[in-house]
């Protein structure tokens, strides 16, 4: 069984600066069960194209219904995650998929960062995901709760970069000079 | 509260939290400033990334996360049917 979602948001800002946002999103006070971040491995490709491997540790917030059905009170969830930052294409480009409980439920996102094609002062962000999850009897009726989960996750994680960009601009220019 | 943000992501390894700070701080200084900038040479934090890297496995390897052996779907692969 799996279910297929999408979705697209816009922010008004630059690409240079979603992105900024985007690459430092973790820790942001939306997704609060993101509690680790770790970079694997991080390279330039022959086009000048910046690859990030990346481990995130996430303390997933599965209702305690869903936990009894797949039978495990396992919460720490680890995510690995793949992202290419082309600035020539402007295009940045990031998968992720779950590592752990691949035995009950799998989560595969894809989300594309790219300039509006008629309007370059902002940027559209598209996002898909593929939900499986496996062997267990209700899994249709799990399926449409993480998908439902995934819109509320979704309008999260663009409320924080959102949040990041404001905090930024604080702080190239703070409200107090405080030296 | 602001600040606390970012300060209290942490690495999978507690030990490496203080590297991965280092490192995030060298790298986000260079991907903004350099890369974003279009200037081509690789970033500067390859000695604290080493310390860092080295740290993590470790912390993977002790705490058994399965990061090896993963199908992993790609930016090339082809898009599923929808």
């Amino acid at each position: 069984m799996m279910k297929i979602w999408s979705t697209e948001h816009v922010f008004s800002y630059p690409w240079e600066t979603v992105i900024k946002a985007a690459m430092r999103k973790y820790p942001n006070p939306m997704n609060p069960n993101v509690v680790g971040v770790d970079v694997l491995d991080r390279s330039l490709d022959a086009e000048g194209r910046l690859h990030s491997h990346r481990l995130l540790s996430t303390e997933w917030g599965l209702p305690g219904i869903v936990r009894a059905i797949l039978g495990t009170n396992q919460t720490q969830t680890y995510v690995k995650e793949h992202s290419i930052v082309d600035r020539e294409e402007k295009k940045m480009e990031l998968c992720s998929t779950n590592i752990t409980l691949t035995n009950l439920i799998s989560v595969d996102e894809r989300l594309v960062y790219t300039p509006h094609p008629e309007n370059p002062e902002v940027t559209v962000l598209t996002q898909e995901a593929i939900i499986t999850v496996k062997g267990v009897s209700l899994s249709s009726y799990l399926e449409g709760m993480m998908v439902r989960s995934m819109s509320a996750n979704a309008r999260k994680g663009w409320d924080a970069i959102e949040w990041i960009i404001q905090n930024s601009e604080r702080e190239n220019h703070p409200l107090c000079d405080i030296y | 509260l602001f600040l606390g943000y970012f300060i209290t992501m942490n690495s999978v390894g507690e030990a490496c939290t203080d590297l991965k700070r280092e490192y995030d701080q060298c790298f986000n200084r260079w991907f903004a400033e350099h890369f974003l900038k279009g200037d081509r040479s690789g970033d500067p934090c390859t000695e604290t990334f080493r310390k860092y890297q080295r740290c993590v496995q470790k912390a993977i390897k002790e705490k058994d996360i399965p990061i090896d052996g993963v199908e992993f779907m790609g930016p090339n692969k082809d898009k599923p049917d929808s």
